[in-house]
């Protein structure tokens, strides 16, 4: 669909390279040299077949293969999403939680109605501010998340702190929310209630009873949230000047690099299937009456 | 006070072509800015060119030196990403060939006031018709992997670029000038270029003008970027792909040897994170910098901008071959809509000239600055559409791209035209909706009734007069076919003699005003954004960037 889909686009990948005034007999030159004049179905079998192999083939743009990009791109993505996820899941769970414990109070109001201001805002326009608050007038964090060569744990995470933070504003509301509601039912429900009844402790109802019921929905809120945060983040990649795999696909799609494009959409297609498959592992975990084999 | 003695010991040793140059300075007819600059074409030295102004009356030469900074900084710039693998031969976007130029030199360099001043090439001289020029290369310069740069390397580099078989992005500007083959060494510090036609402006096609032109190894085989092989000031440290690339003074440099340890070069793939690194103090540089997307730093006290005229312009193409827009009256009424000085002070924030509906800029020696400037005039627009029969106005798209202030910049014609009933729809798309393929029939730019197309610096019209506006131009998107014209443009184009060009330069400037196939609304200044405290930077309306001077307070 990807490869058909580009077809369809404008231009040609020797155009994208040499730009719109090069001679067109310079522009048929480079489409030969790179293969891109040959039949739509010769190059698609090529592309699949290698790929099947292992060989994600040789990025038309950079005229070097394309693994290395898409493996970074991807390493880089993982990165800044395991940040954002470090610190919004808990503190958006944690936020949901209070709200629930706290329904129809001030401090729910504050949280629900809080998380979903910053849910809302774009994260160009909240990057932008934080960029301005701490890498301009602070200047307490780089602007950039680019960290520099040989930079060792701390210090990637020190550059990476800046451009989570939108990340973090644009999931608190909607994890808070979900763990809300679903806290909010599982204090409802009848178990809950019967554990009340049974004398238990009220921290034990919620520990072992609440809790354990109403994250499964914010698990599979988290769940589909990691294809988002793995290969959506075209925005704070650009903002931020991060090489994740969103900027890369961005790329490769404006410059016709079918290899890189290919590629790393079907990177992120599997991002997406290993995530699904951990949420549904946690989903078992968590309810049992899910398992596989139970009755 | 003209020293007649010394004239005329100068004119000695001079062509008729250059002495004819020599004697218009003289007799007043040509500026002393103008004698400069076409000098510099002509192939004088500086040297020579301020001892004929002392001589003239007028002055020296402004010194070009600098005060020297202080040695060992490391000089950080923002620089857009390069679009695609560098190599001199095809490369075609900003971000790449300020990369490359870092390396690799050309044998001239077209300055920022237009003067040619000699970098690889010590000199250079047309024969009488201005069919083959001659360079003369300096000695004893060597590529950093070793080798001495020679005639065989320049012929090399040269015939790589204007062979049809080689992807060259260069080839748009050698066809009709120069085949391959026809650059021949006559010893190792001499070669010849035999043009397939005169061309007074040749030297320019071997400058930092034509940005591919850079002199590598003859043995140069392609993978540029395992090399960056060149003789420039300094050499490749590091470079990674889409994210930035660092360099370290070459000691073995021709030349005064570079002031910074170091440059870095940081790739950003838009124009806003650059603005903010620069202001959070995370570069010194932003090497080109929008006017419109980049307002917040024009004011801001910690930055300094460096502003070049340059002839880069937003053409605004009507064709000329259907609809309406066929009668050339109705071409000029809406050409008069236009108010310019609101677009130079308002739209460019007065960092641009104004535009006279044809490509030459104020900044070309050879411009007739005595053709009047056209200004907006709705009485006479709306005259003109009554006497081509359309006095009720008519609806037409105008299409375009999104690119820098184009989208505002078409904005503001859809509400000039209104005047005069033309009611204009706006399509605006991304950069590879509006080329297409780029060939006619197969692209919004070429084959659209009315475009707004964005078209870099020159440091000659040339090829501002062949593509587009003559009858066989591959960009002639406005499908203007005049005899006239290009009878003079190609007459323009072979005449070495300044004032035969400025002759030819007045006649077309009043043929494109009469027949308005293209509105050249305005020409926008080259901008770079500096840190406070860092001085000697040379920036080039061709993107190119000279940090061998470059210094930090």
């Amino acid at each position: 669909m990807v490869f058909l889909g580009g077809q369809v686009l404008p231009g040609n990948v020797g155009r994208a390279i040499l730009g719109p005034f090069a001679d067109q007999r310079a522009v048929d030159a480079l489409n030969h040299t790179l293969g891109v004049d040959r039949p739509l179905l010769t190059q698609y079998a090529t592309w699949i077949w290698n790929f099947v192999q292992g060989d994600m083939g040789t990025s038309y743009i950079f005229r070097s293969p394309v693994a290395p990009f898409v493996i970074g791109a991807l390493g880089n993505s993982m990165k800044l999403a395991a940040v954002a996820f470090v610190l919004v899941v808990p503190i958006g769970i944690l936020g949901g939680v209070i709200a629930a414990l706290n329904l129809n109070r001030p401090l729910d109001r504050i949280i629900s109605l809080g998380g979903l201001s910053v849910t809302v805002l774009p994260e160009f326009v909240t990057g932008i501010i934080l960029i301005l608050i701490f890498g301009v007038w602070l200047r307490w964090l780089p602007i950039s998340a680019a960290w520099p060569k040989d930079a060792g744990f701390f210090t990637q995470l020190y550059y990476l702190i800046l451009p989570s933070l939108p990340l973090f504003l644009v999931l608190f509301g909607y994890i808070a929310r979900m763990a809300r509601s679903g806290m909010i039912e599982a204090l409802d429900s009848d178990y809950t209630r019967t554990a009340v009844l049974k004398g238990l402790p009220w921290r034990t109802v919620i520990w072992r009873h609440v809790l354990r019921n109403a994250l499964l929905p914010t698990i599979t809120v988290i769940a589909t949230q990691t294809g988002y945060l793995i290969g959506g983040l075209v925005v704070i990649e650009t903002l931020f000047r991060y090489q994740g795999i969103g900027s890369l696909i961005f790329t490769a799609a404006r410059g016709k690099d079918f290899p890189m494009l290919e590629s790393g959409i079907l990177t992120i297609g599997i991002v997406y299937a290993v995530a699904t498959l951990i949420a549904d592992f946690l989903y078992s975990v968590l309810n049992p009456r899910i398992r596989l084999g139970s009755d | 006070m003209k020293n007649y003695r010394i004239l005329d010991l100068i004119r000695r040793n001079r062509s008729p072509l250059e002495n004819h140059l020599i004697d218009g300075l003289v007799d007043g007819r040509v500026s002393r800015r103008d004698f400069i600059r076409h000098g510099s074409l002509l192939g004088l030295s500086l040297p020579l060119l301020g001892g004929i102004t002392t001589a003239a009356g007028f002055g020296g030469m402004p010194s070009l030196a600098r005060a020297a900074g202080a040695a060992g900084a490391t000089i950080r710039v923002a620089s857009s990403v390069p679009a695609a693998a560098i190599d001199p031969v095809t490369i075609a976007d900003a971000g790449g060939l300020l990369v490359m130029q870092q390396v690799a030199e050309f044998l001239c360099v077209d300055g920022p006031d237009l003067v040619l001043q000699p970098a690889l090439a010590e000199s250079w001289k047309p024969n009488d018709t201005g069919t083959v020029w001659t360079f003369k290369l300096r000695k004893g310069v060597k590529f950093h992997s070793g080798g001495e740069m020679k005639a065989d390397d320049v012929v090399a580099s040269i015939d790589r670029l204007a062979d049809p078989a080689n992807s060259s992005n260069a080839l748009s500007v050698f066809t009709g000038i120069l085949q391959k083959g026809a650059s021949k060494k006559v010893d190792d510090y001499t070669v010849e270029f035999h043009l397939d036609a005169p061309n007074g402006n040749f030297p320019y096609m071997l400058s930092s003008d034509n940005y591919n032109a850079v002199i590598i190894p003859a043995s140069y085989k392609g993978d540029y970027e395992k090399s960056f092989d060149g003789t420039g000031p300094f050499k490749i440290e590091k470079y990674t792909a889409k994210v930035g690339a660092s360099f370290v003074r070459n000691d073995d440099y021709w030349g005064p040897k570079a002031l910074p340890d170091r440059t870095e070069f940081t790739f950003f793939t838009d124009v806003q994170p650059m603005i903010l690194a620069l202001q959070g103090g995370q570069v010194d540089i932003i090497n080109q910098m929008p006017v419109l997307s980049g307002v917040a730093l024009l004011n801001d006290p910690s930055v300094d901008i460096i502003s070049l005229k340059s002839s880069a312009h937003q053409q605004l193409h009507m064709r000329c071959d259907d609809g309406p827009l066929k009668d050339a009256r109705v071409r000029r009424a809406i050409a008069l809509c236009l108010d310019r000085d609101k677009l130079a002070a308002g739209l460019m924030k007065g960092r641009s000239a104004l535009g006279n509906d044809s490509p030459f800029a104020a900044v070309y020696p050879s411009t007739d600055t005595s053709i009047p400037q056209r200004k907006q005039d709705i009485a006479q627009a709306k005259q003109l559409m009554e006497a081509a029969g359309v006095a009720q106005g008519f609806k037409v798209t105008l299409t375009t791209e999104r690119y820098l202030e184009i989208p505002e910049y078409a904005q503001l014609i859809q509400n000039w035209v209104k005047e005069i009933g033309v009611e204009l729809e706006l399509n605006i798309l991304d950069q590879g909706g509006y080329y297409g393929d780029a060939v006619f029939g197969k692209s919004n730019w070429l084959d659209s009734v009315m475009g707004i197309t964005d078209y870099g610096h020159r440091g000659v019209p040339n090829v501002y007069l062949a593509a587009p506006l003559k009858s066989d131009g591959t960009w002639n998107a406005a499908h203007f076919k005049n005899k006239d014209y290009d009878t003079l443009a190609a007459s323009y184009i072979g005449a070495l003699d300044l004032e035969a060009q400025k002759a030819d330069a007045g006649k077309i400037q009043k043929l494109l005003l009469e027949e308005t196939p293209v509105i050249f609304g305005y020409f926008y200044d080259y901008l770079t954004a500096t840190a406070k405290g860092v001085a000697g930077v040379q920036p080039t309306a061709m993107s190119q960037l000279f940090l061998e001077k470059a210094s930090k307070a």
